[in-house]
């Protein structure tokens, strides 16, 4: 395990580079270039703005700020988890002909999409401002939160791109599955309307606890529940201990399964 | 056997199993309804491989078409695992299966340097000292600025071939992609793994040509079926291959 981590880092280079790769080669040839990682955001809020309070008028308060607090993260998690699934299957080439850690594949795309994340902060923090949302000392929970999604989405996606090598069809179920949880998280609901009876059901999906604390600091202003997400750090911890052994088991025969 | 450093690659007692399947299935439906059931049939393509490749040697690996030599080359890159037996290596390691594997087209060949670079698992640092060498070698000139999806497949070949023999590996592997560009530039090629080997290179490499393994190589082994049929000087082995390919033809 220590050693599996140690050649990780020692591929350092190489994960700075797909992850470079990856952020320039989305825009390349585009006249907005890479601008558009910041339009994105910038459209999605605008047309939110108008469809939440010109056409289908939400009761909550601010419910476009509601929701983009909600979904900045939850894209983080699905994007990482559709494009990690397929990065050893997409790079059959060249894992058919270089060494190197497998995992840097996997992992290049969560960074990507982290700081994809990062990077639409700068759209985030102005609007809530123009929207008048405060702004409190409660921010500086965001790294720590960050942190504990980030192993989580780290460990699924390690799990899932060597599973797709060994089961295809893992691709359209997990385009499936990714819709029914988007559905199965308060993401453009608050938790509080979940019915009692469903409440601990809701409790057991893991980015639940990260979607709120994420939706308390920047839309509520307050701290993030501190006993669901620390409990998610250690179980999150615990699932990237897996996820690293069962990818180091099956990354031997992935060059000959692809 | 001796792990002192006087091996730079020790292969004891590998067999490599290759399973070939009728219908590969890939679905979880599939799998489940086959289960046991699914036709298999296994193929060794290596048997009973015991070899130490001396550090600062080259040792070229000759044999027909699907004796084992690239598998061989793969398990000891670690592209492949071995299905029994244990393959020992010493020093860092760099592949020439293909040459500009990793490219990406719209990325200038500079760009690319430093990717394939770190793809080879060379720190940015290491790949800039040797950035000038690696463009002059190339040949490339001002195409170097270019998107490499314009090189010919010449400049191509030869800016991948650049990379991997510049980036200082222990250990090279080579499998067939000497014959890269023009006669000029093949004629540098191996000026430039003469350069490598007189730095006490490890080079193991695969080729077709008898001729260069006499040239270059101061061990051979001739693979058969997957099987070790001789070892030892390179001018002895190649000269027992050819005579076994004489008697195999006429």
């Amino acid at each position: 395990m220590l050693l599996q981590v140690r050649e990780i880092y020692e591929y350092r280079e190489m994960l700075k580079n797909l992850v470079a790769k990856e952020l320039r080669a989305r825009y390349k040839g585009s006249v907005l270039g890479f601008f558009w990682t910041f339009f994105n955001p910038l459209f999605m809020i605008i047309i939110y703005s108008i469809v939440f309070s010109f056409v289908m008028k939400a009761q909550i308060e601010n419910y476009t700020m509601f929701l983009f607090v909600a979904l900045l993260p939850w894209n983080y998690l699905a994007s990482s988890v559709l494009q990690g699934l397929v990065s050893i299957v997409q790079n059959g080439p060249l894992v058919k002909k270089i060494y190197f850690p497998r995992e840097v594949l996997p992992l290049s795309i969560v960074m990507t999409n982290l700081i994809n994340y990062l990077l639409s902060l700068l759209i985030l923090l102005p609007a809530l401002i123009i929207f008048k949302i405060p702004l409190t000392f409660a921010l500086f929970a965001f790294p720590l939160i960050l942190v504990v999604e980030t192993l989580f989405v780290a460990a699924l996606v390690l799990l899932l791109s060597v599973a797709n090598v060994y089961f295809r069809d893992l691709e359209h179920i997990t385009g499936i599955i990714i819709t029914a949880w988007f559905f199965l998280t308060p993401i453009f609901y608050p938790a509080s309307i979940i019915p009692l009876k469903l409440k601990a059901f809701f409790y057991l999906n893991p980015i639940t606890p990260i979607i709120e604390s994420f939706r308390n600091i920047f839309f509520y202003g307050t701290w993030p529940e501190w006993n669901s997400l620390g409990l998610l750090a250690l179980v999150s911890s615990i699932l990237l201990f897996l996820s690293l052994a069962v990818f180091k088991h099956f990354q031997k025969a992935v060059a000959e399964e692809i | 056997m001796n792990r002192n450093g006087i091996n730079a690659v020790e292969i004891s007692d590998v067999w490599k199993k290759f399973n070939i399947y009728q219908n590969r299935t890939r679905s979880i439906k599939e799998r489940l309804i086959f289960w046991g059931r699914q036709h298999v049939e296994e193929f060794w393509a290596l048997k009973n491989i015991n070899l130490l490749v001396p550090t600062g040697k080259t040792i070229g690996l000759i044999g027909r078409n699907g004796s084992g030599k690239s598998t061989l080359l793969k398990l000891v890159s670690r592209i492949l695992y071995p299905s029994r037996g244990q393959i020992f290596v010493k020093g860092r390691v760099s592949t020439l299966l293909e040459l500009g594997a990793g490219f990406h087209p719209d990325f200038t060949g500079r760009e690319n340097i430093f990717l394939n670079g770190s793809i080879l698992g060379f720190s940015r640092r290491e790949i800039n000292l040797r950035l000038n060498d690696i463009i002059e070698f190339a040949e490339l000139g001002d195409f170097i600025d270019n998107p490499v999806r314009n090189y010919s497949s010449g400049m191509y070949m030869r800016l991948g071939f650049s990379v991997a023999v510049h980036v200082k590996p222990d250990i090279l592997l080579i499998d067939e992609v000497l014959a890269v560009g023009d006669l000029a530039f093949q004629e540098k090629c191996l000026v430039r793994i003469r350069d490598l080997q007189k730095q006490g290179k490890t080079i193991i490499f695969v080729t077709h040509s008898p001729a260069q393994v006499r040239e270059l190589c101061d061990l051979a082994v001739w693979l058969d079926h997957g099987e070790i049929r001789s070892f030892g000087a390179a001018e002895q082995v190649v000269a027992d291959y050819t005579a076994f390919l004489g008697g195999a033809i006429y």
